[in-house]
């Protein structure tokens, strides 16, 4: 393969598994945030806040962590027909399906920039009292899903790296 | 003739609620205009989450719009107006009369222009009560209430120790069950009992924070200019249709589930004590006017409003 | 395009992607996106693959997803139900059939402390069935209970294929939880009968447990184990308890039930490097692939709807086919079951959300029951070939000598006494609703 896919695949990679690593522990964050809502609600006042700071980080857990689960074969596959092929027919079969995760995730990102520069645009807040702004997190749901674009592009130089008879090594998990 | 013309709308209703406050008005304009156009009807959320609903507007991807200014988070210097304004209206009737009458409907008509969307039509709602699971008597009894509202009554209420909560609106219902909520300042007795949130309250405070909703129909703007005239009379007959419809509907249920509704125990905090509520509201409208020249505006004609309502005496106010 | 040609065609492209083996959900998305962009009109629809992002993000008892699947790999991970397992088998020991018994009560157990199956499957397939298979018990049996018992997981509450549902067809998550609670205990209740009854009938399915072991263990040591069952007493109580009485939200209960959980692994010394990183790495990977399969179900969803293919499939149901009420229920339910075979729960969801919910609600029946039928099918479709995820598990935890042959095998009597629960709690509704209506009063 060309050096400059082969430095895609390992660069991409190597992002999109420091981000995943961090996006683990948002898991934590999310329950700090829900034990606090807990605690205030007993002892203080009612947190006004927590709500949607829980629902923030829950999707940015989600979105940052995308590609890193991606990367760990995490999502389901029917494989009624799959699992009985040979790796190379399963990567001559993904080559051509991969672009349909590329599409959607390309569709959802140009959603996503529309909907961010409308809200810097307008410093879009959200409705409730507390009344947060709303860029910062359609910035990280876009960003995160550009990773995972980047991350099925990769997929795909690995399928075809495959095909040629020179299949890159899998990295560290 | 070509092609039918398709448009969806969306309302900011849940689909009980809507069954009255628009359907009626849809199904109408589907049947006489007899094929050359078609409008599709969608609940609240059903296509886009409420809080996407404008955007989703603008860009083309709903044609159409029910809804209140403030639900919708509308990028105007109107849209903390929309909804519930404290004591900006005492009765329905005053909302149409604000709009044609004392020249809201061309502030409305020249902001939404503003941002690509046509503003068809302001029509009102149900006046805004609490609903809560214990009796309020005095305003001692709001301290600490943990209360559904809209953002710009909640910002309001505040001031009386009210802690307003955000929740999808499908789970009002349950987190009164299960005591997130102590109570509600979203509705008139009306749509208490259609949504079944009088099944889950005990009791009815008579006092209001504002005689009637503000909301409207909208459209994307080229959507609209692509419509043949005749069709956009109909539209706009129809439309007219529907807050009528909502003007008697509303009218006629808050006073007969009042005294006849069974679900809901009626309790009022004396007229004398909800002043100081009406007083604090105007130090807020001035808060909002010194905001812009826009919002200053606004605030002029409800002032003006109210004060040719006060002078005019009874029916039209009575204090 | 006409509305039935786009339901056919989009509903078909998406299966023959599927077919493919490419990730699921972008086989949703990826139809979804196409014909927003293709079909939607002269412009827009591009946005509403991003809008259910948000849409996702603002219904809030999804947070509730990565801390119950937090809870089950912390559950299966630390081995915490080592314990509980000692103590079935040392009481229901003596019992024809008794560890198998006690191996379904575990399974009830383990699923009112998580919201998933996997979790029973793993602790069932690794402690359970090994020493079931050293005992000699039937080992087609004895699979086929583990599989079933562990998918009352997503029945008895919490549930997280109940809080999807309730997503989809925005109905309050509390009261489907409680739903699920009466049909969930007469299922493991079936299960029960069904193993005594085999284990009567033939007794060489179960030999029982030689005198001289249980002899052995003193009535102290007995009473001992059972403060093995404090621990999930403890977890639920301290979840559901304070839920219910009004004290925290649904989410903060899981929070509750989370920490505690792991509180108690730490008590226990249970907790490693490796286990942890397990447990990380595990809820981002499971709750990762919920959260982007629903995206795309609710992009595909609002997609179909705005283009009016929901609006033909309905008119298709109600007035070209002539039937009653009960019998599109029926129907719906049969289909559920075919293509519960081939798809997972999540992807049966896609079809739920566009199609069913609003048949079920023109029809008038109670969403909150359809909710139940909605999951035990869900159940079925876990445990029937070809796609199974607890097929799939069994496959991967079973000791060697049990064979693919033996697994599919196993299923059969189990789907069978599903059907019947499913079959139990469509004609008596009561059974489902009346739970939430003590609690809620309604
Ligand atoms: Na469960
Ligand atoms: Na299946």
């Amino acid at each position: 393969m060309p050096a400059l896919a082969l430095g895609f695949v390992r660069g991409v990679e190597a992002v999109n598994r420091r981000v995943g690593r961090m996006a683990l522990y948002l898991l934590f964050v999310l329950a700090g945030v829900l034990v606090w809502s807990v605690v205030a609600k007993a002892f203080f006042r009612p947190a006004l806040w927590t709500q949607e700071t829980a629902q923030f980080t829950m999707i940015a857990y989600v979105v940052l962590g995308g590609a890193y689960s991606l990367m760990g074969g995490a999502h389901v596959r029917m494989d009624l027909l799959y699992s009985r092929w040979s790796a190379r027919t399963r990567g001559a079969v993904d080559c051509v399906t991969v672009l349909a995760l590329i599409v959607f995730l390309a569709v959802i990102l140009w959603g996503g920039i529309e909907s961010t520069a409308y809200a810097l645009e307008i410093g879009e807040r959200s409705r409730t009292v507390w009344r947060p702004y709303m860029a910062p997190i359609k910035i990280v749901i876009c960003a995160g899903t550009f990773l995972m674009l980047l991350q099925s592009v990769a997929f795909l130089i690995r399928d075809i790296a495959l095909l040629r008879g020179t299949p890159i090594p899998e990295a560290r998990p | 003739q070509g092609a039918p013309i398709r448009w969806r709308m969306q309302t900011y209703a849940g689909a009980a609620l809507g069954e009255h406050v628009v359907k009626p008005a849809i199904d109408r304009f589907n049947a006489i205009a007899e094929g050359q156009m078609q409008i599709e009807l969608f609940y609240a959320d059903q296509l886009v989450p409420t809080s996407e609903l404008f955007r989703a507007m603008q860009s083309g991807t709903i044609d159409a719009v029910q809804s209140d200014d403030d639900s919708m988070q509308s990028p105007t210097e109107v849209t903390v107006f929309g909804g519930y304004f404290p004591f900006a209206s005492r009765y329905s009737l005053d909302v149409p009369v604000l709009f044609n009458q004392y020249g809201l409907k061309e502030i409305w008509d020249r902001e939404y222009a503003a941002v690509g969307v046509k503003h068809i039509s302001a029509g009102a709602w149900d006046p805004c009560h609490f609903a809560t699971k214990d009796p309020v008597n005095t305003l001692a009894d709001l301290e600490g209430k943990r209360v559904f509202t809209f953002p710009t009554a909640g910002r309001f209420l505040a001031q009386f120790g009210v802690v307003p909560v955000q929740l999808p609106w499908e789970d009002i219902q349950v987190a009164l069950q299960t005591g997130e909520l102590d109570g509600i300042a979203w509705s008139g007795i009306t749509e208490d009992y259609t949504v079944g949130w009088a099944d889950v309250t005990k009791y009815f405070l008579t006092n209001n924070i504002s005689g009637a909703w503000i909301g409207h129909f909208f459209a994307n703007a080229d959507r609209w200019a692509a419509v043949p005239d005749r069709l956009k009379m109909l539209i706009e007959v129809c439309f007219e249709q529907s807050h009528y419809y909502r003007q008697w509907w509303y009218w006629g249920g808050e006073a007969d589930l009042r005294v006849n509704g069974s679900k809901l125990q009626l309790t009022s905090i004396p007229d004398a004590e909800w002043a100081t509520v009406e007083e604090r509201a105007r130090a807020f409208w001035d808060e909002i006017a010194a905001e812009s020249e826009v919002k200053a505006r606004v605030v002029e004609i409800f002032k003006k409003y109210n004060d040719t309502m006060a002078k005019a005496g009874r029916p039209y106010r009575y204090s | 395009m006409s509305h039935e040609l786009i339901a056919v065609s989009m509903f078909l492209g998406m299966m023959a992607l599927l077919m493919t083996g490419q990730r699921v959900f972008a086989g949703i998305g990826f139809v979804a996106v196409v014909a927003a962009v293709a079909l939607w009109g002269d412009r827009g629809g591009h946005d509403l693959a991003f809008t259910s992002a948000i849409k996702l993000m603002n219904w809030f008892p999804m947070l509730t997803l990565p801390i119950f699947v937090w809870m089950g790999f912390v559950m299966s991970e630390t081995r915490m139900a080592d314990d509980l397992y000692r103590m079935f088998h040392v009481w229901f020991g003596p019992v024809p059939g008794g560890l198998a018994v006690g191996t379904i009560l575990l399974m009830v157990l383990v699923s009112a402390m998580n919201g998933l199956s996997v979790a029973g499957l793993a602790i069932g397939a690794t402690i359970a069935l090994p020493e079931m298979l050293r005992r000699g018990y039937d080992k087609v049996m004895v699979t086929g209970i583990i599989q079933g018992g562990s998918s009352l997981g997503i029945l008895v509450p919490p549930s997280i294929v109940l809080v999807l549902y309730a997503m989809i067809a925005r109905q309050p998550v509390a009261h489907l939880w409680l739903a699920g609670v009466f049909p969930g205990l007469l299922m493991a209740g079936l299960f029960i009968v069904y193993v005594l009854v085999r284990c009567a009938l033939n007794p060489r399915l179960a030999p029982r447990l030689p005198a001289g072991e249980l002899a052995r263990i003193t009535w102290g040591e007995r009473l001992g184990l059972l403060r093995a069952g404090v621990t999930p007493l403890v977890i639920f109580g301290a979840m559901m308890g304070p839920f219910v009485a009004g004290h925290v939200s649904l989410v903060e209960s899981s929070v509750i039930g989370a920490l505690i959980a792991t509180l108690v692994a730490a008590a226990k010394r249970r907790w490693t490097r490796a286990i942890w990183e397990t447990c990380l790495r595990g809820t981002l990977n499971v709750t990762c692939m919920f959260m982007w399969i629903l995206l795309a179900a609710l992009a595909f969803g609002a997609v179909f709807d705005g283009l009016g293919a929901v609006r033909a499939i309905e008119a298709f149901f109600l007035e070209n086919l002539g039937l009653t009420r009960w019998q599109v229920v029926i129907l719906m339910q049969v289909s559920f079951l075919l293509l519960g075979m081939f798809l997972d729960d999540t992807a049966m969801l896609v079809i739920v959300a566009p199609l069913y919910v609003p048949l079920v609600r023109a029809l008038e029946f109670d969403l909150i029951w359809y909710g139940i039928l909605y999951t035990i099918t869900c159940q079925i479709a876990y445990v029937t070939p070809p796609f199974g995820y607890n097929l799939f598990l069994m496959r991967a935890l079973a000791p060697d000598h049990v064979t693919l042959g033996d697994i599919y095998r196993s299923i059969v009597p189990i789907v069978g006494i599903m059907i019947l629960t499913l079959a139990i709690v469509m004609a008596f509704p009561q059974i489902a609703l009346w739970l939430p209506g003590q609690v809620y009063g309604q």
